[in-house]
């Protein structure tokens, strides 16, 4: 499997680490505790095209959000995750 | 290279022994590199492996919504722009080397661009870290360069995908090190150059040791900044 970085170029896997779904949404402060517990435990297990962190850790050091196909590891999109590059943007 | 304190003791008659410090830059290769031939010698050896001693390296990243800032900052100081791709570009006496968004490296000889130099400039549009001694910066070129370097990197450093000036965040033997391809030597052949951790220095030196064997290495320092 390799990684198309938007900062490095194509790389191969071993270069990357991988965090895991980039969907869950922190809770705000003071919501439920079920909420919280969503969020910091429960997965889905999704057989297709999932949304992932990946950080680049063996080159540039940034943070990516990849869409891959969990059944067939195809790599639909790869963009920088949030702040990622933030000198340009200021996000 | 890094620093290594050698303390000097000297007792003041009128108050408590005081240690004084003097801190002698030192390679981290200062015992694994041994000048000379290493390897096969019944043929002209294929790689030359040097490593560049006395150097700064300070590296320079944009603060968040700042990156026009630094822009303007480095053309001023430095009479160019640093790479915001991965490339590295060079002047008489320094060097921009692209290591990541919004972030690259000033090399330059020991003494020149130093943190306290370049701070004053880029203080309102990035945070500096002086890197000179936590980095081996080593040199590789030579007929079988490419070669050796194939064993241990996944990168594509064929002239056609890895010209002159391009530089990559990568790894070799799962440590990342920064690689870029300076200008080509009076040979003709290719100049590798690495960016090592001080500390993964030797590890490195020897694992490149390893790969070189077949082709023959000639091993030697220098501190002329190429
Ligand atoms: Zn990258």
């Amino acid at each position: 499997m390799r990684i198309v970085c938007p900062f490095c170029g194509e790389r191969e896997l071993g270069e990357f680490s991988y965090l895991g779904d980039a969907k869950p949404v922190r809770p705000a402060a003071g919501a439920p505790e079920d909420d919280v517990f969503d969020y910091v435990y429960l997965r889905d297990n999704i057989a297709g095209a999932m949304s992932e962190h990946w950080y680049h850790a063996g080159g540039c050091r940034a943070w990516l959000k990849i869409t891959r196909n969990t059944l067939t590891h195809e790599i639909s999109s790869v963009e920088p995750a949030a702040g990622a590059g933030a000198a340009e943007v200021g996000a | 290279m890094s620093s290594c304190a050698i303390p000097s003791f000297t007792i003041r008659m009128e108050g408590a022994s005081v240690a004084e410090f003097s801190w002698p830059p030192r390679s981290p290769l200062e015992h694994a590199l041994v000048a000379g031939a290493y390897g096969v010698r019944e043929v002209a050896p294929g790689i030359f492996l040097t490593e560049v001693r006395n150097f700064e390296l300070i590296q320079v990243m944009a603060r968040r919504g700042k990156g026009a800032e630094l822009a303007s900052a480095t053309t001023a100081r430095f009479g160019m722009a640093a790479p915001d791709v991965p490339k590295a570009v060079s002047a008489s006496d320094v060097m921009l080397i692209w290591s990541g968004p919004d972030q690259f490296l000033v090399l330059s000889k020991g003494g020149k661009y130093t943190i306290n130099t370049l701070s004053q400039a880029f203080s309102q549009s990035a945070s500096l870290s002086d890197q000179s001694h936590a980095r081996a910066w080593i040199s590789v070129s030579g007929a079988k360069a490419r070669t050796m370097l194939a064993k241990l990197s996944s990168i594509d450093l064929h002239p056609t995908a890895f010209p002159i000036g391009a530089a990559a965040a990568t790894s070799i033997d799962h440590t990342s090190v920064n690689l870029w391809r300076g200008d080509d030597g009076p040979d003709g052949q290719a100049v590798f150059n690495l960016l090592l951790f001080a500390t993964f220095a030797g590890s490195l030196w020897q694992t490149m040791l390893d790969a070189g064997a077949e082709y023959g290495v000639d091993i030697r320092h220098s501190e002329e900044f190429a």
